[in-house]
């Protein structure tokens, strides 16, 4: 798909998920849109690697799991009508993507175990396992314990993603408590490390489409709230969902 | 004497000789049958360093990509990842074995740290879980069959030593997997021939020699004795019991736990919903953590679990 495209679709994606959490009026709406341009570029760019029919995403940041309904809805593991009965006694989507949902692997809710999980599931199955972990979510010891672990066995299957949006709950996380140099943390571990522009679909596909002999983290620099200008690095917005008429008009006009 | 850890894994070896499908995770925990292991079998063992909550999610994922997976440390742990067991194993429906090293006191004098006195309470919460605590090497041997053959989230507590007479147990009794869905034993019925109050001792594991002391002691003094092997921790079965109509004047649990949620409460939970109105003395270890020196047998003499002591506790309450 041409990149050009794949801004449609992200903005298409974004759009959906700002209605359904909107509508739902279920938190976690910012921390959704930061990772949905690396989701496009997996699922939707032909010349990046993962292929959602063989290989297993697995979200560790539960929180944001949500992003991939929609993308779900367009590959037809669900019904496009679930996106409009989110959160819903009706409905089969919820605030954490868990293994019931058509398309999604692991219960999401609780941070730093999806790593571990997922190198599991990568050394059993000897799939291609892509795992979404949030940047506030490296505050984990668990995270730690499974990256010695990956590292030492070569797990080269996995692919680690961190959603570096910059935020935790209660704002950015190197005034509250650093986390860098990131990169280097990672490489001290025995992984291979690249930085990318997380709303870049050129930089994801150059990242997406290079095989690696060791394990990999790639850092995806995001913004948190991305696509609706007034939510955009606002750390509030971790926890509020637009309600006012005048708020939700101006987010659906600038994912239109 | 061959302790139930090694019996357990070699045992568990023999198994996974033949099913390349078998992973043994060490946290950083030794025993002579995982020398062997570790030589003949390296592809299917990992040793995941003092890190609990990543053996225990490692082990999560390969159980969802079909592997049999056990995961061993020392039963004191399990407290360490309790929230990993939860999520990633009971919550995501992901079948492991993990296997806890000496219960209750039996790391003394290593201080409370090392002594899980209150695990049942909080690992039979786990939606789901069976919970074992053999008191001898048959028992433990058929639950390799048995955690293999039917895969399920299951904690096995193993006792780091027991009473050599508790190896005489069940030498009449088939051991199997009918024998472990009993989920209980009687394995003594004294007789005190007098008329005497009727007396059940339910027990598991190291305890079982000494409850058997005590209905001894209780026989001679008149009283009719049974002593149950709670063998099965969760789901609590006490089906033979009704063999006997729960027709005890006195149920006594006894266990090497604090009182807060052992499987005392399970077996007063279970009555309860059975609707059978006994007389029940939960008899355990008080509510704090030991912190003084001594051993095992020691320190259950000081602390309320002494034979004398737990036939006046039992004889004061009829």
């Amino acid at each position: 798909m041409a990149i050009m495209d794949l801004n449609e679709v992200a903005k298409s994606v974004r759009r959906r998920i700002f209605e359904f959490k909107t509508r739902a009026k279920a938190g976690h709406l910012a921390s959704c849109l930061s990772c949905v341009d690396v989701l496009v570029s997996l699922y939707y760019d032909n010349d990046t690697f993962f292929d959602h029919k063989e290989d297993v995403m697995i979200f560790s940041k539960g929180h944001g799991s949500p992003s991939v309904y929609p993308i779900l809805a367009d590959f037809e593991y669900i019904d496009k009508s679930e996106l409009e009965k989110y959160c819903t006694p009706e409905g089969i989507l919820k605030l954490h993507a868990d293994h019931t949902i058509p398309g999604c692997h692991f219960v999401g809710g609780s941070l730093g175990n999806g790593i571990g999980y997922s190198a599991g599931l990568a050394y059993g199955s000897g799939k291609n396992v892509y795992v979404m972990l949030g940047d506030a979510e490296l505050y984990e010891g668990a995270v730690w314990e499974s990256l010695i672990f990956i590292s030492h066995h070569n797990i080269n299957n996995l692919n680690i993603i961190v959603d570096r949006n910059a935020m935790g709950i209660l704002g950015k996380t190197e005034e509250l408590l650093k986390l860098e140099p990131l990169e280097d943390k990672f490489k001290s571990f025995g992984f291979e490390v690249c930085t990318v522009d997380g709303h870049n679909f050129e930089d994801l596909r150059e990242v997406f489409s290079k095989k690696c002999d060791k394990p990999r983290v790639v850092i995806a620099n995001t913004i948190k709230g991305k696509g609706v200008s007034y939510m955009e690095d606002v750390w509030q917005y971790h926890t509020i969902i637009p309600k006012e008429e005048e708020l939700i008009k101006t987010a659906m006009e600038e994912l239109s | 004497m061959t302790s139930q850890r090694d019996t357990f894994i070699s045992n568990l070896f023999e198994r996974a000789k033949l099913d390349k499908d078998i992973f043994l995770i060490s946290v950083d925990m030794g025993a002579p049958s995982l020398d062997k292991w570790r030589e003949e079998l390296p592809e299917q063992f990992f040793a995941a360093g003092i890190s609990e909550q990543n053996a225990i999610n490692f082990a999560a994922g390969l159980s969802a990509s079909g592997k049999k997976v056990y995961v061993y440390f020392m039963a004191c742990w399990v407290a360490r990842c309790f929230e990993q067991i939860r999520y990633s194993c009971a919550m995501a429906g992901n079948s492991i074995t993990i296997l806890g090293n000496s219960v209750g006191l039996g790391y003394t004098p290593a201080g409370p740290a090392h002594n899980p006195t209150e695990d049942i309470a909080y690992m039979k919460s786990l939606c789901g879980i069976e919970i074992y605590s053999p008191a001898n090497n048959a028992v433990t041997k058929e639950l390799v069959n048995l955690t293999c053959d039917e895969p399920k989230l299951r904690y096995i507590r193993f006792e780091r030593s027991f009473p050599q007479e508790l190896e005489s147990l069940y030498l009449d009794s088939k051991i199997d997997s009918d024998f472990l869905n009993m989920g209980s034993q009687i394995v003594l019925y004294e007789d005190g021939g007098s008329g005497e109050s009727t007396i059940c001792i339910i027990t598991s594991g190291y305890l079982l020699a000494r409850a058997i002391e005590v209905s001894k002691i209780l026989e001679s003094e008149g009283y009719d004795v049974a002593v149950v092997d709670l063998y099965r921790i969760k789901p609590v079965e006490l089906a033979k019991l009704e063999e006997y109509d729960y027709d005890y004047d006195l149920i006594v649990t006894l266990e090497e736990q604090t009182l807060s949620g052992g499987f005392g409460s399970s077996v007063c939970e279970l009555l309860a919903d059975s609707g059978y109105k006994r007389n029940v003395l939960r008899i355990g270890l008080p509510e704090k953590y030991i912190f003084e020196n001594g051993n095992r047998e020691h320190l259950l003499n000081t602390n309320g679990l002494s034979v004398t002591t737990i036939c006046e506790k039992i004889t004061s309450k009829l």
